[in-house]
């Protein structure tokens, strides 16, 4: 009887030749922190963990974000039980509402993203895989890059809409 | 006619004919030229009034440095004052209209200034303000505002679209010149990434005037074409460079004629990182400094060179070169070359045989021009060797070559003088940075050109261009000749060599002095050929050496920036990022009025209740006193507080004690600075033994968790603590009044809520529908009240099912405004009092603070100051006149005080009381309760009101908190 709704529920996605905007639904994403070496029994549990803090990984159909020093993200699928399979060996907090993931796909796209986000996203360093935790419109944002043109913008719920708004409008000239 | 187009030659498009209008007059230029070659080629050669005297003037330069040929451009909106118009491209319809004369620039009334020059002299400005008499600024402005000035600018919203963007890059090369180009081919061979920036509307820089080198700069730009490591952006300037090798670049598409619907901007601002600059700024040539200098027809030589053989505009006629160096004879043989009749005074007293050789041109040595006279007509009066009066058509000058040091000093490395070439060079390079060509005083083309190549990294040859480079051979002039009329220093501030004398005798001798004495240099060309000269004078009139005098300092932006570019796209609803609730859909569409409050967009009031606020909230808190209603409070922060030592970190952070805390139950606390101020207060729960979920008000939320991780982070490293921001995971929702508990009932059948269960500050975790719901006992209004929070995504569908299971109990919505008045009425303070300027004693809560437990800001809140009996604490106030009004933001007197000063206090709150059918208001009093049954006045200047109150204990309603436990 409760049913989901995104933060972009009113948001219109859009395909040009040059851009394509559109949200990822449908996902877990699931914090883990720690103590000590707690890092070993999570990757017991889920597999091996990314060492640094710009690459992610892929494993056991999970994305996994080293987010800090002591902190994960795993983004797993819309019923990932990770989080109770890891209670009690790490810190967990479930973050799936929290984050709205945003897709920006086509030649267009670093080039929008480069109006407001403060990083070199140049093709030959900002390539497959990385990602940053960064800055767009004030508001913090995760950027991870998942081909040559496309990425995925984890935006806080309640800034959403309004950083959709704010692609829109910067993606206007290659309409 | 004293300028004409030839027939053929130029960089222009003869093919491309483009039509533009100057003062509603039509005239015809070509694609690549700018306004001032298109107007030029017509003839045009009085385009203005000066700033202070209204002397009529021309054009003086081919480039930015240009102080007299200002433009307003475009008509209504778009509206652009002070454009120089030897950088403006001309478009196809281009509307021009000159600047500072009426009622033309022909017959201009406020020429009359020249009489009154004496008034106008350096220093009036600051003399008006001295005296002679206290009201004499205020007397002279009005006349001076009129007389003197520039274009204005439009009053209207800017219709075009400007963008902001970040960008990097491994070398940024700022010039195309021969050492610009050289540099970023260099730097390409070596792989990286090389951007260079060019600001003219073509790359080339000084070679686009040279036609005997265009073999070379074709070849050049087609190896910068071909190589793909380079991008390569015209129309584009270096305005500013900053810390951490970041340059603001400002690229022009006023050419591209950009759509704003279709998303075209104007202009673009980048924010650049470059790991290395190669500065390749070339230089600006120096007028000289003789009577009447400014007359229309007076040009810089390089620019009579450039409109030559760039724009195929020639004097007519005669021309007159004057120089003190080598530089300006090509200008001078090129136009002997078009048939011009060329007479070069030479101020140096030798001059280079094989200059002398070439026989096309009349050369006079140690011969200066000292005087121009005419008014339609140029006569140039020549002194020293050779005393002739030479009727011309143009009079090309060269007091030399100033290198473009702006962009080498504004990370705050001081220009240096070179007295080989007369001029400032750059004093030193920070470690990625390096200069090449002119701009380090190399004007030799080849020298210039392995110069850039080393920049550049060197990691391949560059094409050597043709022919030797030859000496500039300056021989410095800085003084003019003695003689009546005004020898102008810089031409867009009408500062004469005689303002530099007057500043002199003043006392104002330091360079910076002299300029805001002055007015020098400052403007839209901000004295680009101008400050040099002045600062030598200065030095002479001293009898320093110009080393020693120093030159003023060059801040940002070089060129002129319009505010749009600045801005970018931070306008209208993106001047600042929007947050919306999970619940902001909903109320959008049922009803809901929004206010901002900090960023957040929150739900005011509801249409049920009332069309307007004042209406809508009193409904609202009624419905709340007596019956049951709903509101979204999921802005609150709320933080995920996890680990073995949760619970002695909260002890530590919070007045409070909250080791103890049970597991499943609820607990008010505040915490304080380490100075000893409220930060913020909040609710939080203990979930377990390790874990704990905290709330703190909206205002604060970001605060407090920045707090949080500083304190763990750097204070008490020791304790295994991880904190996360859970405000947008989870939605909040209130659900108030004598009928909440009967509508949770029915929202959650099977699920126990009696007060036996679920008592008052208690919580209930359980799943509904598959879905976690956290349902916690709190009242922000004083009444039975509820807070349940669950996951963001599903808090629509949560609250339609309240609404819905809650019909037959009159279950509704209410707002931001209700919840605030509600929580005036029970006397909790909010952020209004939670200033960052109260501490604990001035909003009553003293008593919370643990006695035995330590706990942050607990040694500074017992400052002798912080405890003075004294100071202003928390107190309610009733109207006592119901006619009138209670203001947040009055100041509170006694009632026989001199209403004067700051008062005794202020109101922080106001609302009408529901329950007690009158305004009350929370407020700050010295001396707080004490006071409680007084009599005070409010007043409240800006609408001169003073309202009688009395002062009663802030808990309206319900003092023993009866209907939290019911």
């Amino acid at each position: 009887m409760l049913e989901r709704r995104s933060a972009l529920a009113v948001a219109h996605p859009f395909a040009w030749a040059a851009l394509t905007l559109g949200e990822v639904r449908g996902f877990t994403l699931t914090q883990v922190a720690g103590f000590g070496n707690f890092a070993a029994d999570v990757a017991a549990t889920a597999g091996a963990l990314p060492e640094t803090s710009n690459q992610a990984v892929e494993s056991n159909g999970r994305t996994i974000f080293r987010t800090g020093p002591h902190a994960f993200w795993f983004v797993g699928p819309e019923n990932d039980d990770l989080a109770a399979r890891l209670a009690g060996k790490a810190i967990v907090t479930p973050l799936s509402s929290s984050r709205t993931r945003i897709s920006i796909e086509g030649r267009a796209a670093r080039e929008v993203l480069r109006k407001g986000i403060p990083i070199d996203l140049h093709e030959s360093v900002f390539t497959p895989g990385m990602f940053a935790q960064t800055g767009l419109h004030h508001t913090p944002v995760l950027l991870h890059c998942t081909a040559e043109q496309r990425f995925e913008l984890y935006a806080m719920r309640t800034f959403a809409l309004n950083v959709w708004e704010w692609l829109e409008d910067a993606a206007l000239e290659f309409k | 006619m004293t300028f004409r187009r030839l027939p053929s030659g130029g960089r222009i498009d003869r093919n491309r004919p483009v039509g533009f209008t100057l003062d509603g007059k039509r005239y015809r230029g070509f694609a690549g030229d700018t306004l001032a070659s298109a107007l030029l080629a017509n003839d045009v050669t009085l385009v203005g009034r000066s700033f202070k005297y209204h002397r009529p003037r021309g054009i003086m330069s081919a480039g930015v440095e240009e102080p007299n040929a200002l433009f307003t451009l475009h008509d209504g909106a778009r509206t652009e004052a002070n454009m120089p118009g030897t950088i403006v491209d001309l478009i196809d319809g281009l509307t021009a209209r000159t600047q500072n004369a009426w009622p033309s620039v022909e017959l201009d009334v406020m020429g009359i200034n020249q009489l009154a020059a004496p008034l106008f002299q350096s220093g009036f400005y600051y003399k008006t303000f001295m005296g002679p008499t206290k009201g004499a600024w205020m007397f002279y402005e009005p006349f001076i505002r009129r007389a003197a000035g520039l274009g204005a600018a439009t009053e209207a919203a800017d219709p075009d679209r400007y963008e902001t963007r970040f960008d990097f890059c491994d070398v940024l090369v700022i010039g195309s010149g021969a050492a610009g180009l050289a540099a970023a081919l260099s730097a390409a061979g070596g792989g990286g990434r090389v951007l260079l920036v060019e600001q003219d509307s073509a790359l080339g820089g000084g070679l686009l005037s040279e036609p005997e080198q265009d073999g070379w700069l074709q070849a050049r730009l087609g190896e910068i074409r071909n190589a793909s490591n380079i991008q390569a952006l015209t129309h584009t300037t270096a305005i500013g460079l900053y810390d951490d090798n970041m340059v603001v670049l400002v690229e022009r598409h006023d050419h591209r004629q950009p759509d704003p619907a279709k998303g075209q901007a104007r202009q673009v601002l980048t924010m650049l990182q470059a790991k290395a600059i190669v500065f390749a700024t070339g230089a600006i040539e120096r007028p000289l400094v003789f009577a009447n200098n400014d007359r229309p027809g007076v040009m810089l030589a390089s620019a009579v060179r450039t409109y030559l053989n760039r724009f195929g505009v020639a004097p007519t006629g005669r021309a007159v070169i004057a120089t003190n160096n080598d530089t300006a004879y090509a200008a001078a043989f090129d136009l002997a070359a078009q048939g011009v009749e060329v007479i070069v005074a030479d101020s140096r007293t030798e001059i280079p045989a094989d200059l002398q050789r070439r026989n096309s041109i009349e050369i006079l040595a140690g011969t200066s021009v000292v005087d121009v006279k005419g008014k339609n007509t140029l006569h140039a009066v020549l002194d020293g060797a050779e005393q002739r009066t030479i009727t011309c058509d143009v009079v090309g000058m060269s007091g030399g070559w100033s290198p473009v040091v702006h962009l080498t000093s504004h990370g705050g490395i001081k220009p240096v003088y070179n007295a080989a070439i007369a001029g400032f060079v750059p004093g030193g390079f920070a470690k990625t940075h390096s200069g090449a060509g002119a701009v380090m005083g190399t004007f030799g083309l080849n020298a210039a050109i392995r110069e850039g190549a080393a920049a550049g990294g060197g990691s391949i040859a560059i094409a050597a261009a043709g022919g030797e480079d030859r000496p500039y051979a300056i021989v410095p002039t800085w003084m003019p000749p003695r003689r009546k009329g005004k020898a102008f220093v810089d031409f867009q501030n009408d500062v004469t060599a005689k303002d530099i004398k007057n500043a002199h005798q003043e006392g104002y001798h330091s360079v910076e002095h002299l300029k805001r004495y002055t007015t020098l240099g400052m403007g839209t060309d901000q004295g680009k050929t101008s400050n040099i000269i002045a600062l030598a004078e200065m030095a002479e009139l001293r009898g320093l050496p110009i080393e020693q005098a120093g030159t003023t300092t060059f801040r940002p932006p070089y060129t002129g920036v319009s505010l749009g570019a600045i801005a970018g796209r931070t306008i209208g609803g993106h001047f600042r990022p929007t947050r919306r609730s999970p619940l902001h859909d909903w109320h959008a569409a049922n009803g809901g009025v929004f206010i901002e409050a900090g960023l957040w967009q929150r739900a005011w009031y509801y249409r049920w209740a009332g069309d307007t606020p004042e209406s809508a909230y009193v409904k609202e808190m009624g419905l709340v006193r007596r019956g049951v209603g709903i509101s979204d409070v999921s802005t609150l922060g709320k933080i995920d507080v996890q680990g073995p030592d949760a619970a002695e970190f909260l002890n530590r952070v919070y007045v409070n004690g909250f080791a103890k805390l049970p597991v499943g139950k609820a607990r008010y606390g505040v915490m304080l600075n380490d100075d000893g101020i409220v930060l913020d207060d909040g609710t939080t729960t203990r979930i377990s033994e390790t874990q704990f979920y905290m709330t703190t008000t909206t205002a604060q939320a970001g605060e407090v968790m920045s707090w949080l991780e500083f304190l763990l982070q750097t204070q008490w490293t020791d304790l295994k603590v991880q904190v996360a921001s859970l405000t947008d995971e989870w939605a909040g929702m209130a659900i108030s009044g004598p009928k909440a508990r009967a509508a949770l009932e029915l929202a959650f059948p099977g699920v126990d809520v009696s007060d036996a269960k679920l008592p008052y500050m208690g919580c209930l975790d359980f799943s509904f529908d598959g879905v976690p719901i956290r349902l916690l006992r709190l009242s922000f209004s004083g009444e039975l009240a509820y807070e349940v929070h669950l996951s963001a995504d599903y808090a629509i569908s949560l609250w339609e099912h309240f609404l819905k299971t809650g019909a037959s109990l009159g279950l509704k919505p209410y707002g931001l405004e209700a919840l605030a008045s509600l929580r005036i009425e029970k006397g909790h303070v909010a952020g209004l009092e939670l200033d960052h300027r109260n501490t604990l004693d001035d909003l009553g809560l003293g008593k919370m603070a643990g006695k035995e437990k330590d706990y942050v800001g607990k040694a500074l809140r017992q400052r002798p100051m912080y405890q003075a009996p004294e100071r202003w604490s928390l107190v309610g106030l009733e109207l006592l006149e119901p006619e009138k009004r209670l203001r947040g933001g009055a100041i509170l007197f006694a009632k026989d005080d001199k209403i004067e000063g700051h008062g005794r206090g202020y109101i922080t709150s106001v609302t009408w009381s529901v329950e007690l059918g009158k305004t009350i208001a929370l407020a700050l009093y010295n001396g707080g309760l004490k006071h409680v049954g007084e009599e005070i006045v409010c007043a409240f200047p800006l609408k001169n009101e003073l309202t009688r109150a009395k002062i009663v204990s802030p808990h309206f309603i319900d003092p023993e908190g009866k209907r939290l436990h019911a």
